[in-house]
């Protein structure tokens, strides 16, 4: 290299990060939220739920529906259906014609700048009832891809299907116009927002979480451990805790409560509810009840530490004597939670400690299993480079005393070995963790020669995504 | 309202610090201000009010480096490293000079030739950074003719090969994605490309199939029999022998075996670990210890470096002599001991070269005085040793050292160390030894040993006396002298069995005698000389060994080869004189004979010498 001639002061693209932006873009498509934003930023610039509304005009056979993207559209009205279009035990697209709108929502509407509308659309040129214009619309349309210019890299669960990943990049062909396209998946992405090349990544996120072993920034296959213990799981397990409780607790999201007045630590709550003129969908309901299980996982809900399990004699015991957490509910309803905040979590790690819920975990699926699985599939030499390379992310990950727990617990299944993780203290990063990477990739000069180009995807069809995203 | 008013009110006397300030008002043209700014500057009343100048050099060089913005543009540019050269991907670039011109040009002409563009895309700086791993390649009439295998089926190497370079060589990736299916139906594995990777199939089950051993023994094996087909082993580089021995030699059972231990090692338990980790901390403590062991060692041979004596020790060798050694060594011992103790004090004596690395109250000032008490003794008698020793070459320092290295037969010989019971008091020169010997001798001796010397060709004054030669010279001296007493002898009989024959005869004559008893007698003379033949084998033969053994032992450098020929010659000498013993059989005075060959063994090994003295 050295030997090389120093380039000229305008051909050096060469910094010290070794970036060399071409003003790509960045998708990352979870369960509970897609981001999106320009590769070489450090958060997406745009982040909504994959959660979108769906909205019935008409009736009966007649009706038509029509889709509603972003947080402000999520609110109560008449005949919105919240769904998501992502698969619930998968985390990988289920519905290709809303991720398709979703996305370009995100991508286009929300990323792009606003383009003047074509003459030929404006209006101001329209012949006068000609009727032709339709026609006359398409051509422009076939002219103009929204994002001819910008080369997009997509993230994917390990687990994606050769078709899903197939349909990927035709959207972003055939239907953006896009340059270059590129889909890298996840726990690499996660990998390298933590500046590792190889590491042991485990993605704690929405609908589930994984353990997947990254060796030179690709997957080792066999590793890849997949379990339904996620921040859903967690809710459902919080909903049985509240089930049970002592006095029961009704869900009440903030959407239904008119006002409140505060009342004591346990007694029962005085608010007024809001009356709807017209029904609120089921699944509304259930998203907005999910916000509010996520604020109560934020704010009261902890991992026990360790060392051992949270039902060894005496842990329980020693937490209830200890300060608790007040919880107050949208209605005003309160209470003190001690023991029960540590029990949640404890599912995730002790599959007897787990709640009686609809989908109930067997011993395979706790965080350690999945972590001894992974490491025992790979090979010998390479598992004391990924235990001194662990790498926390997700969501769900955020809960307090995580980190410690899963050090814990690596400690006491892997003795004598060196044992790191990396789990940024940075919110965003955690749960940007997959989205970080991906920018940090598009946005490196030596991943130019990486990208599909439109012109490979012309002649080798969808297929090449197979054969190049490894 | 001014200053002289505030002091009124704030019964301030009035003349007070007003004088410099006036000073000052005189010295500094109070600027004419209006307004406001007068207002103020009057609050400050005889004391002006200090303010900052207002600096217009600030001012000035913001608009000095005026210049017009620099122009960035979005500048397409390709990348040598990609496969196809179709992607042009744009980047925000800082114009350069001429293209700023040319843009202004353009500006200026308004898109004339706005599309003299597509010359030449600039490179991206980071293509250079692709490298890519050289797989080896192998047609199928070389497959056929070196590489077949039992084990694997040409389609099974050729998928293995792929991997390897999908994956630049990673193993663990190669092994990870290994997934091959034996040819079931073209059409079938080709369509499933894509759906193998469902849901369901798309986390891969641990194969059964291949290790990842297995897919490396394979690899190397092609690849280092490829290696081998295009240069021949005998041509390689170094290096490139190097790595193909590496390949060649590749052992999947020891890899496997080694990989066990491996993975014993993570699944150690707690205890086990813990106990490791105790063994560790104990061995890196021993380790330490005995690093500081060393060092106390290395620095007390620095300091009992061996006290020199200037005195002769010819003055020890009486049992006065001997008892005055004796004190001066218990008082030497007394003082190194007190020495000690100071230090063990903590007083640092300017003798101690490293006081730091002798910590204070160290324990074991006793033992070193003991040791170097010894030392003494050992070294004085070192000394001795060499200083009586055939070179004065000084093994004074060796002696001090402890373990004083054993010098094997062949270094003693090379540094010309020998052992004595019995020395003569004093120097003296080698060839006065040879003199000695001659001049013991009586004139007439002398001068036949001379002679003798003349005969074989030897000067008799020595030019080089080394020792070897000296001590052949003394063996020769000798024999010549053993030789002259024979032949006095054999004179002296000869000469009476002569007389004794003549008397013999002249009886015969008186008595005529019988015939018998003169043959009885020839007889006898008969088994005589053969008695005395063999018994000159045997000297020889003695002789011929003993020149063969002070000759392997010379100092010579080619020591054993005079040796071994010298051993021959004394060999032949051997055979020879036993050849002259049969040969000369009844004839009378062979006996001289015999001891004249022995004497030319001799010459012909002292030859040798001497040719090395020339040398
Ligand atoms: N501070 C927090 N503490 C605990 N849980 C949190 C916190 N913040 C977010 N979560 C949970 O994290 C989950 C969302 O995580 P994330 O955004 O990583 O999922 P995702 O990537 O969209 O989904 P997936 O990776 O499963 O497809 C939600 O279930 C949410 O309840
Ligand atoms: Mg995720």
């Amino acid at each position: 290299m050295s030997s090389q001639q120093p380039l000229p002061n305008t051909q050096q693209p060469l910094d010290v990060y070794g970036g060399d932006e071409v003003s790509a873009l960045v998708l990352d498509a979870g369960y509970c939220h897609t981001r999106a934003g320009f590769a070489g930023e450090d958060v997406p610039k745009s982040v909504i739920p994959s959660f979108y509304g769906s909205i019935k005009s008409g009736d009966g056979e007649a009706a038509t529906y029509r889709e509603v993207f972003g947080d402000e559209c999520l609110i109560p009205r008449a005949d919105l259906e919240i769904k998501n279009y992502m698969s619930r035990s998968e985390s990988v697209v289920e519905d290709w014609d809303a991720a398709t709108k979703i996305w370009e929502h995100t991508l286009i509407k929300r990323l792009q700048p606003e383009k003047p509308t074509p003459p030929s659309k404006n209006g101001l040129n329209d012949p006068t009832e000609d009727g032709e214009g339709d026609v006359a619309m398409e051509d422009a349309e076939e002219q103009e891809k929204p994002l001819a210019e910008n080369p997009l890299l997509m993230t994917e669960a390990p687990w994606n299907s050769g078709k899903a990943r197939e349909k990927a990049i035709e959207i972003a062909m055939e239907n953006w116009g896009c340059p270059a396209f590129w889909l890298s998946r996840t726990p690499v992405c996660a990998a390298f927002a933590a500046g590792k090349a190889s590491a042991l990544v485990i993605d704690v996120g929405g609908a589930n979480t994984s353990v997947t072993a990254i060796h030179d920034g690709m997957i080792l296959k066999r590793s890849i451990q997949k379990s339904p213990v996620g921040g859903l799981w967690l809710s459902q397990q919080i909903r049985s805790m509240w089930e049970s409780n002592d006095p029961k607790i009704d869900i009440v999201p903030s959407f239904m409560v008119e006002n409140k007045t505060p009342v004591d630590a346990g007694a029962p709550a005085q608010a007024k509810l809001r009356k709807f003129p017209f029904e609120i969908h089921q699944s509304f309901r259930a998203y907005e009840e999910e916000r509010l299980l996520t604020e109560y996982k934020e704010s009261v809900v902890e991992v026990w530490r360790g060392p051992g399990r949270y039902l060894n004699p005496g842990n329980e015991d020693l937490v209830r004597s200890q300060p608790g957490r007040v919880f107050e509910m949208p209605n005003g309803s309160n209470q003190m939670w001690r023991e029960q905040r540590f029990r949640v979590s404890e599912g995730m790690w002790d599959e007897t400690a787990a709640l009686p819920t609809a989908d109930s975990i067997a011993k395979g699926q706790t965080i350690p299993e999945l972590i001894k699985a992974a490491i025992n599939a790979v090979d010998v030499d390479l598992r004391p480079n990924l235990l001194g390379n662990i790498v926390v992310t997700g969501g769900t990950s955020l809960l307090n005393g995580f980190g410690d727990r899963l050090n814990n617990e690596l400690m006491a299944m892997y003795p004598g070995m060196k044992i790191k993780l990396h789990a940024p203290g940075l919110t965003t990063e955690r749960r940007f963790g997959a989205w970080i990477g991906g920018s940090i990739l598009a946005s490196l000069g030596t991943f130019h020669q990486m990208w599909i180009s439109r012109k490979e995807y012309e002649e080798n069809g969808a297929g090449i995504v197979e054969k190049r995203c490894k | 309202m001014a200053s002289h008013d505030v002091r009124d009110v704030l019964n301030l006397p009035l003349d007070a610090g007003s004088r410099p300030a006036k000073k000052q008002k005189t010295n500094v043209p109070r600027p004419s201000l209006k307004g406001l700014a007068r207002e103020v500057q009057n609050l400050g009343g005889d004391n002006p009010i200090a303010i900052v100048p207002e600096l217009a050099t600030f001012k000035k060089r913001r608009f000095g480096s005026r210049k017009p913005a620099a122009r960035w543009e979005l500048r397409p540019f390709r990348n040598s490293a990609r496969s196809d050269q179709s992607l042009h991907l744009r980047h925000w670039r800082k114009q350069t000079e001429d293209q700023a011109r040319a843009q202004d040009e353009k500006d200026g002409q308004n898109g004339d030739n706005v599309e003299k563009k597509p010359e030449e895309l600039e490179d991206s700086g980071f293509a250079k950074f692709n490298v890519q791993v050289d797989i080896p390649q192998y047609s199928d009439d070389q497959y056929n003719s070196n590489l077949k295998s039992d084990d694997w089926t040409k389609e099974e190497t050729d998928y293995l090969f792929e991997l390897a370079r999908d994956f630049d060589l990673r193993w663990p990736l190669i092994w990870d994605r290994y997934d091959y299916q034996p040819k079931l139906d073209e059409g079938m594995t080709n369509g499933e490309g894509a759906d193998s990777t469902d849901p369901k199939t798309a986390v891969v089950p641990a194969s059964k199939g291949r290790t990842l051993e297995d897919l490396k023994a394979r690899y190397y094996e092609v690849a280092a029999k490829m290696m081998a087909v295009q240069k021949p082993v005998q041509y390689m580089t170094q290096a490139e022998f190097a790595l193909h021995e590496v390949m060649a030699n590749f052992n999947p059972v020891s890899e496997t075996k080694r990989k066990m231990f491996a993975a014993d090692a993570l699944s150690r338990s707690r205890d086990e670990a813990q106990e490791e980790e105790l063994l560790l901390v104990e061995v890196r403590r021993i380790l330490a210890r005995q690093e500081k062991l060393n060092q106390e060692r290395r620095e007390l041979y620095n300091r009992l470096d061996y006290p020199h004596t200037e005195q002769d020790i010819n003055v020890f060798k009486s049992s006065t002599g001997l008892q005055t050694l004796l004190q001066n060594l218990m008082n030497v011992d007394k003082t190194k001991k007190r020495k000690s103790i100071m230090e063990a004090n903590g007083a640092n004596t300017p003798a101690s070269a490293h006081p730091s690395a002798h910590p204070p109250n160290h324990p074991n000032s006793t033992p070193v005085s003991e040791t170097r008490r010894e030392s003494i003794a050992a070294s004085s008698t070192g000394r001795r040793d060499s200083a009586a020793g055939e070179r004065p070459e000084r093994p004074a320092k060796k002696g001090a050292q402890p373990e004083r290295k054993k010098l094997t037969e062949q270094e003693e010989q090379i540094y010309g160390v020998s052992h004595h019971d019995r020395l003569p008091s004093g120097p003296t020169f080698r060839y006065e030894r040879i003199n000695k010997i001659l001049t013991t001798k009586s004139n007439a001796q002398h001068q036949r040993i001379t002679n003798t010397l003349a005969e074989l060709d030897i000067p008799s004054r020595l030019n080089m006396p080394t020792k070897a030669v000296v001590e052949e010279m003394e063996k020769l001296l000798n024999s010549i002298g053993v030789l002259l007493d024979m032949r006095k002898m054999n004179d002296k009989i000869e000469a009476e069995i002569r007389l004794e024959k003549a008397k013999k005869a002249e009886r015969e004559k008186a008595l005529a005698p019988p015939q018998p008893e003169d043959e009885a007698k020839a007889g006898e003379s008969e088994e005589t000389p053969t008695t005395n033949g063999e018994d000159k084998k045997g000297d020889a033969g003695v002789n011929g060994d003993a020149v063969d053994k002070t000759n392997s032992e010379a100092p010579a450098t080619n020591g054993e080869r005079n040796g071994d020929a010298a051993g021959e010659s004394g060999q032949s000498a051997n055979a020879e004189s036993a050849e002259n013993g049969a040969e000369d059989k009844g004839v009378q005075p062979e006996s001289s004979n015999g001891h004249k060959r022995s004497a030319s063994v001799l010459s012909a090994s002292s030859d040798k010498s001497a040719k090395r003295q020339k040398k």
